[in-house]
């Protein structure tokens, strides 16, 4: 009987189906073995921080925030509470402020009054914690303050690092920039993890426990508003506020991205924001945008609004207006 | 007597003296206790003293620096210590509309506020302790605002309405008081131009602000 053309194998098939173990093929192999414990010892080692103390079972965990019971709440913010005491030696007044009920936040800068002072800047790294006793850290304060020339608004040829005696300076104007709070916010539809969102009263919220770090909101962000925590924020314990809230201005950890709040901690009690309170020449309005008595009211009402980067499309709470 | 007699009041003790000619005025005389209020009866009353406006904000806002814009308000004599009662030396001292030779008092005042040459375009020319309303009626010291309202009525209009100057305090007036600043507290009513001042220290962001690149690296790196 003859053989069969189907039947016929070739000894180089034999040799493919069999695989004898070779020296390459063990090291391949073993190289790959290598690869797959080392990851896993990577995605492991926070249980090995949990070990040490370092994280919390909750923190490991990242339940998220809209889910908890009031007493669970409590219990995190007290948790919270004791780790910042221990690392920064202060105990904040941590708590969990919601937004109020029939208002949306709405903030207007008079382009004509600013003088680039930066006043409002400095006051936002008093007010929000954020890292500046190190003389090597960023100082993320929320605003920039652009100098512009005068004749457009030409964001190109801006800059944020002039240091002039005085201020104004001749033929500059000055343009604040921070989150604008917008209604359709680019930064909130690519976060992966919904990490960030829009709260009630319009303030787009960070929860910094559940944030991954991956920085798509930044590169979504068309005003430059988010900052990153590339290391833990330095604080002097005396320049703590204690005045704390868990959506804007804990102390951050390491690794997670933030933004302006428009002080949710101030203004969801009434208070004007931090930056506000400073401005000398009070170019800074704030107020309800659903109040038409309201002093935002007033500005949209009656002033010429300008809206940075319009055309973007991303509906800001923020206006910039300009007066005689 | 080549000068007519003035009498000054201290401040804090509540002294009123009669300083003959020739002799200097002293202002650190031994006090007598505040029971004794020694002051005219005669002079005008002096409405709250704008330098002794409340502080803006809130106090548990001390981190924040509120400060206005002009820290001290009033003429030298009151940063010495004497008082707001204008009156004190104007009784003796007769307004004009004119003065043929330079001020020897008010040297501090340098007035550059448009078309207001004269004194008496804001001061009350009776009564120093007042200014001048349209009608030649009295505007009391606290209420300069209406004063500068009468010109600048859209600015008026607009810090009516919250818009133009600073609030502190609670945006919602439901859940606390806010506190405004009126138009002298940032504006020298002599000199009303904001002055330019000293901007806070260009913060360090981003990253290429924190830690720009050294001589050497920028050398290193391919030129575009």
């Amino acid at each position: 009987m003859n053989a069969s053309p189907h039947n016929t194998v070739s000894p180089r098939t034999i040799e493919q189906v069999y695989r004898p173990l070779t020296r390459r093929t063990f090291l391949k192999g073993s190289a790959a073995a290598m690869v797959g414990v080392a990851g896993l010892m990577g995605a492991l080692r926070p249980l090995l921080e949990l070990e040490h103390g370092t994280v919390t079972l909750d923190e490991l965990l990242q339940r998220h925030y809209r889910e908890l019971k009031p007493a669970d709440l409590r219990r995190i913010m007290d948790q919270l509470a004791a780790k910042c005491e221990t690392e920064y030696g202060v105990h904040p007044h941590l708590r969990d402020i919601r937004p109020l009920a029939n208002v949306e936040f709405g903030y207007a800068l008079n382009l004509t009054r600013c003088i680039g002072c930066r006043k409002c800047a400095h006051a936002c790294l008093q007010e929000n914690n954020q890292s500046r006793a190190d003389a090597t850290d960023l100082e993320m304060s929320y605003i920039r303050v652009l100098e512009l020339n005068k004749g457009s608004i030409n964001l190109e040829t801006s800059r944020t690092d002039y240091d002039h005696a005085t201020v104004p300076a001749k033929d500059k104007f000055y343009m604040p920039v921070q989150c604008h709070q917008c209604r359709e916010s680019p930064c909130t539809k690519v976060c992966p993890v919904q990490a960030t969102w829009r709260e009630p009263d319009g303030i787009v919220a960070v929860d910094y426990n559940w944030c991954i770090g991956c920085r798509y909101c930044m590169a979504a962000c068309p005003y430059d508003a988010r900052r990153f925590n590339y290391q833990k924020p330095t604080i002097a314990p005396a320049e703590i506020n204690p005045n704390q809230s868990y959506l804007s201005n804990r102390i951050r950890p390491k690794g997670v991205v933030e933004k302006c709040t428009f002080c949710l901690h101030r203004t969801r009690e009434g208070k004007y924001p931090a930056c506000l309170e400073v401005c000398p020449t009070g170019a800074r309005v704030f107020g309800n945008l659903r109040d038409s008595n309201s002093e935002i009211s007033y500005i949209l009402a009656n002033k010429r609004v300008y809206i940075l980067k319009e055309d973007v499309g991303t509906l800001p709470r923020f206006y910039y207006f300009f007066d005689k | 007597m080549d000068r007519p007699p003035v009498i000054f009041q201290k401040r804090l003790w509540g002294v009123a003296l009669a300083l003959g000619a020739g002799l200097a005025a002293m202002p650190n005389l031994p006090a007598t206790p505040e029971s004794t209020p020694s002051a005219p009866v005669n002079l005008p009353v002096v409405a709250r003293p704008p330098a002794e406006q409340p502080a803006p904000g809130l106090p548990a806002d001390a981190h924040l620096n509120k400060t206005p814009p002009r820290k001290t308000i009033g003429l030298d004599l009151v940063k010495n210590g004497w008082t707001y009662n204008c009156m004190e030396c104007h009784k003796l001292f007769v307004a004009k509309w004119h003065y043929d030779r330079p001020m020897a008092e008010h040297r501090d005042v340098t007035l550059a506020h448009g078309n207001n040459r004269f004194c008496l375009n804001c001061h009350h020319a009776t009564n120093r302790n007042a200014f001048v309303d349209y009608d030649g009626g009295e505007i009391a010291q606290a209420d300069v605002v209406t004063l500068c309202a009468k010109c600048h009525g859209t600015i008026y209009r607009d810090w009516q309405a919250g818009v133009h100057g600073r609030s502190n305090g609670y945006w919602n007036a439901v859940l606390g008081p806010k506190t405004k600043l009126r138009c002298i507290q940032c504006h020298d009513p002599h000199n009303p131009k904001f002055q330019p001042m000293p901007p806070l220290a260009p913060l360090r962001y981003p990253v290429r602000a924190a830690h720009p690149p050294t001589e050497s690296a920028a050398a290193a790196a391919p030129s575009h």
